[in-house]
């Protein structure tokens, strides 16, 4: 292959790059944890709530695990504004991030909720404990325990799905890349060093959900 | 007039009647042993007791006051009253011994936190658990276990206290220590009602004994007169099958 490669002019960007990175992760964060909290609410009232609701809530998580993220994006982003919502390319791509993000939790959510054992509701209950107590110190440690591993890959699914918003003129990474990539057209250099920006990403991050399950939770996962 | 009354309760397992009507009273301080075979009632009974199986007629008083287990607070007011052990230990995996016998006290009691955790190490050492309170269940052996939910039930400060054969999921070696807890207790003047399958502990620490089948009462009396001199068949078949070995 006759390719020199040249690396200064990304480097020279790297800033830029970076800056885009803090916004992939600022998207994963809000998918992550509005998505976590519609989803637990989407897990409790599919175990234990009325059998319409767990209808309701079954139809929702089906349909957006079985359509492509980026055509339920792509959807929002042109029937918004037809609905006459106009909002930025940004919020629309979080929103449809949280949508799908919530139904894939419920499932991941659902299998840790299933999995309280009935002894310890039922102790809960002759404790006096109420529905909203017995859900904060009895179900929700219980679940963030049981599946603090698949919470902690769903996180890093999310990072790396982020790149879809650079489909909507968001600059987050792969945004910025793609910007970079079409002035100095150094297209391997500027995707290569992108790559790496997002291991590291990915490495910091499940590095410090790891220690943070063993500080907080007592999950003995595997770093390494 | 007696703490605990309960006047021809009724429950049923979908279809399948458990109580059918059983009546039984305990005085402050007593210790009302629960024997009989298995799938009698005597679980269902007390599970109906504290609500987790809701009666399906008649009734129950406690304190000459009527349970209506379909409302909350008569519901709470009677949870106040009473605790429960169980066979399974159910203690809360995600907690410490400590937080296990203090979580109830402290979040849904409302009572001082001093109070609560020197209340706590209390029962904690008098069970023979006190080295282990930062352990979590995961950690501990079924007896010891079983032994801190004994603490956590008795930190509530019940008035009568519920032991759903608490040592029948044990090792054989481990249910003395559970046993010489409870027997400690019994000298408390904690009103209790024991199902249990350890015929020698019932006859020693009951001050009344209650033979169930088929979810009715078969037979009571004190412990001497159903070991020794049953008046009913049922109850003489039963006793006898089980001293034999």
């Amino acid at each position: 292959m006759n390719y020199d490669f040249d690396y200064a002019d990304v480097l020279q960007q790297l800033p830029y790059l970076l800056g885009g990175a803090l916004v992939s992760l600022q998207i994963a964060f809000v998918a992550f944890f509005a998505g976590a909290l519609l989803g637990l609410g989407g897990a409790l009232g599919r175990v234990h709530g009325p059998r319409p609701l767990q209808r309701a809530i079954g139809a929702y998580v089906t349909f957006f695990t079985n359509t492509p993220a980026l055509v339920q994006v792509f959807f929002l982003y042109y029937a918004l504004p037809d609905a006459g919502v106009l909002l930025s390319p940004l919020t629309c791509v979080l929103i449809g991030f949280v949508l799908n993000s919530a139904a894939y939790l419920t499932e991941i959510l659902r299998a840790g909720v299933v999995s309280v054992r009935r002894a310890e509701l039922e102790a809960a209950a002759t404790l006096n404990m109420s529905r909203l107590q017995i859900v904060r110190h009895v179900i929700l440690p219980h679940v963030t325990r049981m599946i603090y591993a698949p919470l902690s890959n769903f996180f890093i699914i999310l990072v790396l799905g982020s790149s879809m918003a650079a489909l909507f003129g968001v600059e987050e990474l792969t945004g910025r890349a793609i910007n970079v990539s079409t002035t100095n057209l150094r297209t391997i250099e500027t995707f290569s060093v992108v790559a790496v920006i997002y291991i590291l990403i990915t490495f910091v991050a499940s590095l410090s959900l790891a220690l943070l399950g063993r500080w907080a939770f007592r999950v003995h996962a595997r770093i390494f | 007039m007696p703490q605990l009354d309960i006047r021809d309760l009724h429950a049923h397992y979908g279809r399948e009647p458990v109580l059918q009507g059983v009546s039984l009273s305990a005085e402050r301080g007593e210790v009302v042993g629960l024997i009989g075979p298995s799938g009698s009632g005597k679980s269902t009974l007390l599970r109906a007791l504290v609500g987790l199986t809701q009666p399906s007629a008649g009734e129950v008083l406690v304190d000459d006051r009527r349970i209506d287990y379909r409302d909350r607070a008569s519901q709470r007011w009677l949870r106040e009253r009473l605790a429960i052990v169980f066979q399974q230990y159910n203690l809360f995996q995600n907690m410490t011994v400590l937080r296990n016998v203090t979580i109830a006290p402290l979040e849904i009691q409302k009572r001082s936190k001093a109070e609560v955790e020197a209340l706590a190490t209390t029962l904690l050492d008098k069970v023979g658990m006190g080295h282990k309170r930062d352990a979590y269940p995961d950690e501990l052996s079924g007896g010891q276990q079983q032994r801190v939910a004994i603490a956590r039930a008795l930190a509530l400060r019940p008035e009568i206290l519920l032991l759903d054969e608490v040592t029948s999921a044990l090792d054989p070696e481990r249910v003395n220590e559970v046993l010489d807890t409870i027997r400690a207790l019994t000298r408390e003047g904690i009103t209790m009602l024991i199902v249990s399958h350890e015929m020698a502990f019932v006859r020693e620490v009951s001050t009344r004994v209650v033979m169930m089948d088929h979810g009715r009462v078969v037979e009571t009396g004190p412990p001497a007169q159903i070991f020794d001199t049953p008046r009913e068949d049922r109850t003489r078949q039963f006793v006898s099958r089980i001293l034999r070995h």
